[in-house]
């Protein structure tokens, strides 16, 4: 007598493990293979470059002001002009690509994270602990995510750090509805039940016949956040609740610009533009991945 | 003969048409509407009103019993005439007699009397009880007749009779900031709070009548946005705006911009009764880090007079002393200080700033400056409503505050200065400068006042816990279709029925 399931473990194999390199190739290769998706992830591959080497790329300091360079036009001295305080728009907009990545970037990251655990264990497990963990999830999710931000940032009082505490408790609960969903889709599969019955452990079960499925979705929804988020970090910088002067956030350098923007619209332009552009290309990314990692679980 | 009768033609149609377009003229004038844009008024009761916009809407609706004109000169409001007792103590007020509320009740000495009484009722937690504190007494002395015991003689009383709040309000008012019903040019006709204000013109003003036949006072969250509405034409008139939106209003199309001098200024000040404020040698350093006149000349692109770090301005000609000027900036003193004082590694301090006027740019600047001599400030922005809403200006520990004009400066130092001030943000005292507050504010003796201010100058601006780089100019924009619009310093105080249409 076989094992129960057994052949039919064989047959439907959980996603097969490939080499990482070709599977990052494969990707690619979807991913260009549409213009729209190409430029979206050429445009946030550029962001992430500016991230990295913006400091150094910047001419000035952020928050370094020229006094005898107030409110110039962008020119050969000041590519993007300067603001009425004489600060280099181009420097402060090059420099705040950083901030936006880690603010946003960092706090995505530590809801998918957190997301990807809770809605992994819990769902698999069932019973009480999904009830109780997605009861609490249901009624931060209740609440509008900029609504929570502002509670949140309320009580913690505005910081860079506090900024990416709000992201990932604004955005965990999403990313564990996610991950749950597909988790229990996936959960009664034949090949689960297979390694259940051949007694493998839980955590060996959560990494290695449930995770790799859940894979795709996650990647973009990880994707959709992260563009949600680039949002979140401006709009409370816009508020005034965020990121503090001077510091040079996105949404604050728009916010202060407010006034000036008949005298000195390029401290306007220039990093509403950025912001603009690294949402629209996350978004078309995230399209692409979407439909690269669908073709290829197919 | 022929040419005559054509000539006197053409005269007729000339006067016909002249005739036609005069009362065109005058027909469109009785219809106009002046729309002003202001902040979203919160409270409008008189006696806890204090925002510009709010005093804007309250003052056009009542009336102050004396009021004080541009040059700081005082004026009869509803009442006609004063006189002083020779030991300074009792003041008596002749008032109106032919002045009506809105509703149609009559105004009388006992308004007066209420309303006063309840300014200054001690446990109302008002500001304005500690302004009338040295009031004994108010008293219906005649039918149109109050008089006033003090318990000191005070030279400003008739300027505290004027302060913000004290407008005339019926003894027998009830829901006062929901109904209102005033002696002033204009009566309230619809109010929905958050989005406008609708104001008509009082026929039975007992004053000049009122310009135009209607206000509109549209509410708008933020100034910029009601500068836009003023370029759309959407409204006719913007009261008060931060130095970037005025600057970029310069040539624009039908719009005419108007400033004043005025005594108003942006306070940074640390508290001195805890760690770090309290060691002399950390004010020595703040007040030494500081470049006022690059203030001056970049955040209010070099339209407003600096500041010694007091209160008192040229406008305050006789009180003002030129010769007074803070410690010159000096780095490398500053530093030294504060490693003396035990910051060697920087001292850090959360610079809290309401989000308006010029304060985000004026802290972003000081921000750089004392970051260069030790310091290692974080900046906090906080909506105005905020940061004043809750009483936590006067908690923190070093924060930037805009102080309005006022008529006298003694208003500044027994609110803001003196030992337990309400208002005393940096929680500053000391007995020698209390001494000459109490002197300037009760002698009757004006050189003894000019030597007693001239004595707190050179003490604030050589160690007072204070920085006042400027005194700022306040900024209007009308448009162009109206004329008559007297700019007061504190722009709330504005008169808005001397507004007539060009």
């Amino acid at each position: 007598m076989t094992t129960p399931g057994g052949g039919g473990a064989a047959a439907a194999a959980p996603p097969a493990q490939r080499a990482p390199l070709a599977g990052v190739r494969r990707l690619l290769g979807e991913l260009y293979a549409r213009p729209t998706s190409a430029i979206g992830t050429t445009l946030v591959a550029l962001f992430v470059l500016l991230a990295v080497i913006g400091p150094w790329l910047a001419p000035y300091g952020p928050t370094e002001q020229i006094l005898s360079d107030r409110s110039q036009p962008p020119g050969a001295a000041h590519w993007f002009g300067t603001d009425r305080l004489g600060r280099d728009v181009f420097s402060r907009v090059v420099t705040g690509a950083r901030d936006i990545f880690l603010l946003a970037g960092g706090g995505t990251a530590v809801a998918v994270a957190i997301g990807t655990v809770a809605g992994l264990v819990t769902a698999t497990l069932g019973g009480w602990w999904e009830e109780i963990t997605f009861r609490l999830f249901d009624t931060l999710l209740a609440m509008p995510a900029l609504l929570l931000a502002l509670l949140l940032l309320g009580t913690l009082g505005p910081s860079r750090s506090s900024v990416l505490w709000v992201i990932a408790v604004a955005y965990t609960p999403i990313v564990a509805r996610v991950v749950r969903s597909v988790v229990l889709s996936v959960k009664t599969r034949e090949w689960v039940a297979a390694a259940r019955m051949q007694g493998e452990t839980l955590p060996w079960i959560l990494t290695r016949e449930i995770l790799p499925s859940v894979l795709p979705a996650l990647a973009v929804e990880s994707a959709l956040r992260f563009s949600y988020a680039i949002f979140l970090v401006a709009s409370l910088g816009f508020l005034g609740v965020g990121v503090q002067p001077p510091n040079p956030d996105w949404g604050l350098m728009v916010a202060e610009a407010r006034d000036y923007v008949y005298l000195t619209p390029w401290s306007l332009i220039f990093p509403a533009a950025a912001i603009s552009l690294l949402v629209v290309s996350v978004n078309l990314a995230a399209d692409g991945l979407g439909r690269a990692l669908r073709t290829e679980t197919r | 003969m022929l040419v005559r009768t054509f000539f006197c033609a053409r005269l007729g149609v000339h006067i016909a048409a002249s005739v036609l377009a005069l009362s065109l003229v005058i027909g469109t004038a009785s219809a106009q509407t002046l729309s002003v844009g202001i902040e979203i008024p919160a409270q409008l009761d008189p006696a806890f009103a204090s925002a510009d916009s709010e005093i804007l809407v309250l003052s056009n609706v009542y009336d102050y019993l004396v009021e004080i004109d541009a040059a700081n000169d005082v004026q009869p409001g509803l009442a006609t005439s004063w006189s002083v007792s020779e030991d300074g103590r009792t003041w008596t007020f002749e008032l109106r007699d032919d002045v009506t509320y809105h509703s149609g009740a009559a105004f009388g000495p006992e308004d007066v009397v209420s309303t006063f009484d309840r300014l200054r009722e001690p446990d109302s937690g008002l500001p304005t009880a500690d302004v009338y504190a040295g009031i004994e007494s108010v008293e219906a002395s005649g039918p149109a007749q109050v008089t006033f015991t003090l318990s000191d003689p005070n030279p400003f009383f008739l300027y505290d009779l004027s302060d913000n709040h004290a407008l005339i309000v019926d003894a027998d008012a009830t829901d006062l900031g929901t109904t209102f019903d005033g002696t002033g040019p204009f009566r309230v006709e619809s109010y929905s709070a958050e989005d406008r204000m609708i104001l008509a013109a009082n026929a039975d003003y007992f004053g000049d009548a009122p310009g135009v036949e209607r206000v509109d006072l549209i509410f708008f969250a933020e100034q910029a946005a009601a500068v836009s509405a003023l370029r759309g034409g959407q409204i006719d008139l913007v009261l008060r705006m931060p130095t970037p939106l005025y600057q970029s209003l310069e040539g624009a199309n039908g719009i005419e911009r108007i400033s004043v001098p005025t005594n108003g200024f942006d306070l940074v000040r640390l508290r001195v009764d805890r760690a770090p404020g309290n060691d002399p040698r950390v004010v020595e350093a703040l007040k030494l880090a500081v470049d006022r006149s690059a203030i001056v000349e970049v955040v209010t692109d070099g339209l407003a007079v600096q500041g010694s770090d007091t209160p008192i301005g040229p406008l305050y000609e006789a009180y003002y002393r030129p010769d007074v000027t803070p410690p010159a900036r000096d780095v490398e003193r500053a530093r030294e200080l504060l490693a003396e004082a035990g910051y060697e590694d920087g001292l850090e301090l959360v610079l809290n700033v309401p989000d308006s006027g010029d304060r985000p740019d004026l802290a972003v600047v000081l921000k750089e400056q004392l970051d260069e001599a030790g310091f290692d400030i974080e900046v906090r922005l906080q909506p105005e409503s905020v940061y004043y809403g809750d009483g936590g200006w006067l908690e923190v520990d070093f924060g930037i505050t805009g102080w309005g004009s006022r008529p006298v400066p003694q208003f500044y130092f027994e609110t803001m200065i003196a030992c337990g001030a309400v208002w005393n943000e940096a929680h500053y005292c000391d007995p020698e400068v209390d001494a000459l507050i109490e002197t300037a504010g009760s002698t009757l003796d004006e050189e003894e006042r000019v030597e007693a201010y001239a004595e707190l100058q050179r003490i604030l601006a050589s160690e007072g816990p204070y920085v006042i780089p400027y005194f700022f100019p306040q900024f209007a924009a009308l448009s162009d279709t109206f004329t008559g619009m007297d700019l007061k310093a504190f722009p709330g105080r504005t008169d808005l029925a001397s507004i007539t249409v060009r």
